[in-house]
């Protein structure tokens, strides 16, 4: 009986861990920077952004973009997928393709140039990391650093005002 | 007999505390505060400032941390209703405002139109703590919150016209937050002030509040000495021996909550006075723990406290709210004084809950 | 006490139990008209409303049972959530995922800090209520320290969006922008202008499953007997610290279960104050519904929020049409909701009174009884 309980708690615990562990991987969130920008000269050759791209995500229009335009996505999970509506150059018949592309676990902020990667360019070529431009430094003004005994604002409604 | 017993106990209980390991947390705040007071000079605060703002401090919050000897006293717990005495004292502070008293004859009028109302409303609070006997602090903690929020109702409909405390655009109902200038800001601590700044030592000592104190406290002291004291220290620490004897217990613990609610309204009268300003609406809210607080970290635990215990625990716990953000900055340019403020003091109540000898 | 109750004694007593609710119907049938929302836009709101707290309310369900009053530590819950929200937003865990697993990681801080709590509750019996009142503050300081001075320096930060810009502590607000409303978008049903987050509701639902098939079982009877008189209890030898601890670290997890739901809906929080409020808000709708310190039901939840939440929304409207004031109103909502409490606790403290003296003249008669050699 007690080894049953203890098995049994082993087992629970070891439930918990797994599907915590599974939630760390799909769950993982990444910001998709999607560029129609021309590549100059990768290894002495370039390749010209489209005319337009139409972009669809999940079944959703995340973007359309023109040249030298940047379009963004989000994802969850390493595994990304999107639909690609290319019109190469101006009055060609658009071109659907259905592109994957693996996501790097650490990496929140994910540059992707559609140019080089559907020209089949190894990953350097078309990865990039987003580094979010440093924040001014602005003070913030901390709880509890005035007078009060700090409790908080013990009257104030229910966050009315948080996004309602 | 009472009294060489209560004698005794004042004289004993701050040795007593400090040994038994029932004081260990208050001597771990001394110790604590004197390591504050021997960095302050090297962390290049001014020591005379520091004191100074002790005794400041000291001087506005001794009246309130008093008010909690009665109640404590006759067995109704830790006074966590004090903002209903509060409340009366703002009652009497905007009323003595309102009809047109100025300068030091304000702060007599306030405690004076503040007395019937603290009566009153110490009267049916005490009644009604009457008849919960054992579950006071609970309900004391949300009779507090409950007749806050209603005042706050109230100073918007209660008709004040007096443009100083108004709220200036609209005319109707009392502002947050008013300033006391040309009323009772420091009556108290200008009387007999001694002033050292042209001395270069800038230490400053609010001689008149302390007389204050030390008047009401020396009140209490004899008070709590009467016949009528004894009865409620009786009733406090044994309740049922104490009926047996032929005392009226629930008559000494409405008398004590009345005494409570009338300390508590003098007290933020005096508060106020110092501070120079009233605040009213929410503020009330914020100001039953720390006070709770200060009694517990004079080593008063939740059915008895004295005198000494108020004293001690208005500089302990004073000082740990001045001197802590100073040092710190000064130290490590880091302020965390409100965070160890809150475990301090909220710790040190939850403590005091948890003891064996305050269970009943 | 008396065996037999006559007819206008029990419609008394139908309608003292009843009061609280009754009072509240009353205040809200008043207010709504006056407040001049469209109904559309009520029902929605309350819906919204109820998905967001219900799961919080339902924590208190089980400390009641065991005589333990109303969970003022339920706080310490949320606190448990709400550190576990600060993780898994920093690790950029988004979506329904990111909040079960928040979830799982709220667990180990909640049984932690429901253990101290527990412990801390049986040396101070019959003053559980103060007490964990006091210790939502207490645990406030401690939850700020971690929050404010060890998370970024000690604990490892990595996102720089969520930490102070001096370079360790948390912003003021924690943003959950990526897992906003996930939970309660998913196959949400649209009736009317009206959203129901279907999702929210089953979770609420197997919450409710649980605590009742909890009831029968083996613990959740011991939890009652100790929650009825504890000396009997522990006569027939039931652990009855135990069972209260584990009482409490129950409620505490389910608590910070809650505060997840809630604030995934709410989409963000700030970060050292989203919890102060929960405990009251909670406490007074459980009251409201017509809850008792010592004796609630989960019908008392759904109809406490229902009132509380309809009361809350329509009151400042209600408060300025009448006086021409808004902030009338939302005074009038806050007293009214501290007042409920109070007037609880007042109702619980003397009928406890009322039980124990009778319960000492029972005990004086018995003696006098045995004293006089007639043994009944």
């Amino acid at each position: 009986m007690k080894d049953r309980k203890l098995l049994f708690r082993i087992g629970a615990l070891a439930i918990c861990v797994i599907v915590a562990a599974v939630m760390l991987v799909i769950g993982r969130g990444h910001t998709i920077y999607l560029d129609n920008k021309t590549v100059e000269d990768y290894n002495g050759q370039s390749y010209s952004a489209f005319h337009k791209v139409v972009i669809t995500v999940k079944g959703e229009e995340v973007a359309k973009l023109g040249k030298r335009e940047r379009g963004m996505s989000t994802w969850m999970g390493q595994n990304f997928r999107m639909t690609l509506e290319i019109t190469e150059q101006k009055g060609d018949d658009p071109v659907i393709k259905e592109v994957d592309v693996k996501l790097p676990y650490s990496v929140d902020g994910i540059i992707i140039n559609l140019p080089a990667l559907l020209a089949g360019l190894p990953e350097e070529a078309w990865f990039d990391e987003f580094i979010p431009a440093p924040e001014p430094d602005i003070s913030e003004e901390l709880p509890g650093e005035g007078d009060e005994f700090g409790f908080g604002d013990e009257m104030g409604m229910e966050g009315e005002n948080l996004g309602m | 007999m009472g009294n060489t017993n209560q004698g005794a106990a004042l004289g004993k209980s701050r040795l007593r505390g400090l040994v038994d390991q029932y004081g260990l947390p208050r001597l771990i705040i001394t110790g604590f505060l004197l390591f504050l007071f021997i960095l302050a000079p090297i962390g290049g605060a001014d020591l005379p400032t520091q004191i100074t703002n002790v005794i400041n401090r000291f001087s506005w919050n001794s009246v309130l941390v008093l008010a909690m000897v009665p109640m404590v006293h006759a067995g109704c717990g830790l006074n966590f209703g004090l903002p209903l005495g509060i409340l009366a004292g703002l009652l009497g502070a905007t009323l003595s405002i309102e009809m047109g008293y100025t300068g030091g004859i304000s702060f007599f009028m306030a405690i004076v139109i503040a007395t019937p109302f603290a009566l009153l409303l110490g009267g049916g609070y005490g009644l009604l703590l009457n008849r919960i006997k054992g579950g006071e602090m609970m309900v004391a903690t949300y009779v507090g919150f409950s007749s806050v929020s209603f005042m706050c109702m109230m100073w918007l409909l209660i008709p004040y016209t007096n443009p100083s405390i108004v709220m200036a655009y609209t005319g109707v109902g009392l502002r947050n937050t008013f300033s006391l200038e040309n009323f009772y800001a420091n009556v108290l601590s200008d009387f007999w002030k001694i002033d050292l700044r042209n001395y270069n030592i800038n230490l400053i000592i609010p001689t008149g509040t302390l007389l204050f104190f030390a008047l009401l406290a020396l009140i209490m002291w004899a008070f709590l000495h009467t016949k009528t004291g004894t009865a409620m220290t009786a009733v406090g620490s044994n309740p049922t021996f104490a009926k047996a004897s032929g005392i009226n217990v629930d008559r000494i613990r409405l008398l004590s909550v009345v005494l409570s609610t009338w300390l508590g309204a003098v007290g933020i009268l005096v508060y106020q006075q110092g501070f120079g300003f009233v605040q009213l609406y929410t503020a009330p809210h914020f100001m039953a723990m720390p006070t709770v607080a200060a009694i517990l970290i004079g080593g008063a635990s939740v059915n008895k406290a004295s005198i000494a215990n108020v004293v001690i625990g208005t500089i302990l716990f004073q000082g740990l709210m001045t001197m802590t953000p100073t040092v710190m900055n000064a130290l490590i340019h880091m302020d965390m004084s409100e965070v160890i403020r809150q475990i301090v003091s909220n710790g040190m109540i939850v403590y005091a809950l948890t003891r064996k000898e305050g269970a009943r | 006490m008396s065996g037999t109750k006559s007819v206008s004694e029990q419609a008394v007593n139908l309608l003292r139990n009843n009061i609280v609710p009754l009072m509240f119907i009353i205040i809200c049938s008043i207010c709504i008209p006056l407040s001049g929302f469209t109904p559309g836009y009520l029902i929605n709101e309350i819906v919204t409303r109820m998905g967001r707290n219900i799961f919080l309310i339902l924590s208190l369900l089980i400390p009641i049972m065991a005589g333990m009053g109303l969970n003022f530590g339920m706080t310490l819950g949320a606190m448990a959530g709400m550190l576990a929200l600060i993780f898994v937003t920093d690790w950029q865990i988004w979506g329904i995922p990111g909040i079960v697993l928040a979830m799982l990681l709220s667990i180990p801080f909640s049984v932690l800090l429901g253990l101290m709590c527990g412990k801390l509750m049986n040396m101070a019996k019959g003053r559980e209520m103060i007490l964990g009142y006091i210790l939502n503050y207490f645990v406030t300081g401690l939850y700020q320290l971690v929050v404010l001075y060890m998370m970024g320096s000690i604990i490892p930060i990595m996102h720089a969006s969520i930490r102070l810009p001096r370079g360790f502590g948390i912003r003021t607000t924690v943003s959950l922008a990526n897992m906003r409303r996930s939970l309660d978008n998913q196959f949400a049903l649209y009736v009317g202008k009206v959203k129901i987050p279907v999702l929210t509701f089953i979770v609420i639902g197997l919450l409710c499953l649980f605590i009742v098939w909890f009831r029968r079982t083996k613990l959740g009877q011991d939890m009652r007997a100790v929650g009825q008189d504890m000396e009997v209890a522990r006569a027939a030898g039931i652990k009855v610290e135990r069972t209260r601890i584990i009482a409490i670290i129950m409620s505490t997890i389910f608590a910070g279960f809650g505060m997840i739901i809630y604030l995934q809906n709410m989409g963000n929080f700030p970060t050292c104050t989203a919890h102060s409020q929960v405990g009251m808000f909670c406490i007074a709708a459980l009251l409201m519904g017509g809850a008792s310190v010592e004796k609630a039901s989960i019908g008392n939840v759904f109809l406490g929020v229902i009132l509380f939440h309809t009361m809350f929304i329509v009151a400042p409207k209600a408060g300025a049409a009448i006086t021409g004031d808004p902030m009338i109103g939302e005074f009038f909502r806050v007293f009214v909701s501290y007042g409920v409490i109070t007037v609880a606790l007042i109702m619980y403290e003397s009928k406890k009174r009322r039980a124990k003296s009778q319960g000492g003249a029972l005990l004086a008669l018995a003696q006098r009884e045995q004293e006089g050699g007639a043994q009944a």
